[in-house]
């Protein structure tokens, strides 16, 4: 038996974010949400980059480059600090919503 | 200067927070002296107890660690009888930002779960601990009793003791001293 699955429709959302893996979309030292500010920046964006290191967490970069200056470890896995250098993919990630109206058995 | 906004947010959502069985109270009005609870964990000598601890966050948070005492006395290896100090890693070097005031105190009632008597706060407890759980556990739960429970009147043994003539505060120093062990404790006090 297979499944046969027929896209009869899709709706195509835009949303802005850094990012596809952004865990939780808080920042896990400041707590603040990604598209938001850590303290002392006024502006969302530019002001307050997101970076990722290798094991794939995420944090503003004013708050990474505070702890790295006492600590080379990822501060939720504890790691060793790498960052990421191929920083995939533009700032703006689109999300397909696939949304299936029929589907038959065959 | 310590990160207000977070410690904002974490008192917002401790406040919210009914099930962990940890509160926490800010004792002063820039935020960084603050006083939490946590309940004794069942199923240990220190179930029924009451803890208070001493939270006082320190400029460079959350980088740095908070800095956590027990107000109320406790007989735990890792935690001083005396000063209430704590020996737990992730107030120290193992402390990391990702961390919370929330995780801090669950790792302090976890502590409470499973002391580490290779790793002392309190050489004595640690000692006891080792070599006669039983006294161990009567003793912490005796401590627990005294010191860790709202009073609903004294225990028995204290008002007995001090109907002897002894004060108070040293009928109770003695008998927490002697595990609750009241012809131990009156020995002691006769003795001192
Ligand atoms: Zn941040
Ligand atoms: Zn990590």
């Amino acid at each position: 038996m297979s499944l046969k699955v027929t896209i009869k429709r899709w709706n195509a959302v835009a949303r802005w974010t850094w990012g596809d893996h952004v865990d939780g979309d808080v920042c896990g030292i400041c707590q603040m949400p990604f598209e938001g500010c850590p303290p002392g920046v006024k502006f969302p964006g530019d002001g307050a980059p997101v970076v990722w290191g290798k094991c794939a967490h995420a944090f503003h970069l004013q708050c990474i480059s505070q702890w790295l200056t006492s600590k080379n470890s990822c501060p939720i896995c504890r790691r060793e600090w790498e960052f990421e250098s191929s920083q995939g993919g533009p700032p703006v990630s689109f999300f397909l919503l696939f949304q299936p109206t029929t589907h038959s058995f065959r | 200067m310590a990160d207000k906004g977070r410690i904002k947010k974490e008192l917002t959502e401790l406040s919210r927070d009914t099930k962990s069985g940890v509160t926490v109270e800010v004792k002063s009005e820039d935020m960084h002296e603050l006083e939490g609870t946590i309940s004794g964990p069942e199923g240990t000598p220190y179930e029924g107890g009451t803890y208070v601890i001493t939270i006082s966050i320190p400029r460079g948070y959350p980088f740095e660690p908070p800095k956590m005492k027990f107000l109320t006395k406790i007989w735990h290896p890792n935690i001083s009888s005396q000063t209430g100090a704590i020996c737990l890693d992730i107030l120290k070097d193992q402390w990391s930002p990702a961390l919370t005031i929330k995780t801090a105190l669950l790792s302090l009632q976890a502590l409470l779960c499973s002391p580490e008597p290779e790793d002392p706060q309190d050489a004595q407890v640690a000692t006891m601990y080792k070599q006669d759980p039983a006294k161990f556990r009567q003793t912490a739960k005796f401590w627990t009793e005294t010191y860790a429970q709202k009073s609903d009147g004294e225990s028995a043994a204290i008002s007995r003791l001090v109907e002897m003539g002894f004060s108070r505060d040293r009928a109770v120093a003695a008998l927490a001293q002697a595990g609750g062990d009241e012809t131990e404790a009156v020995n002691k006090l006769l003795s001192s």
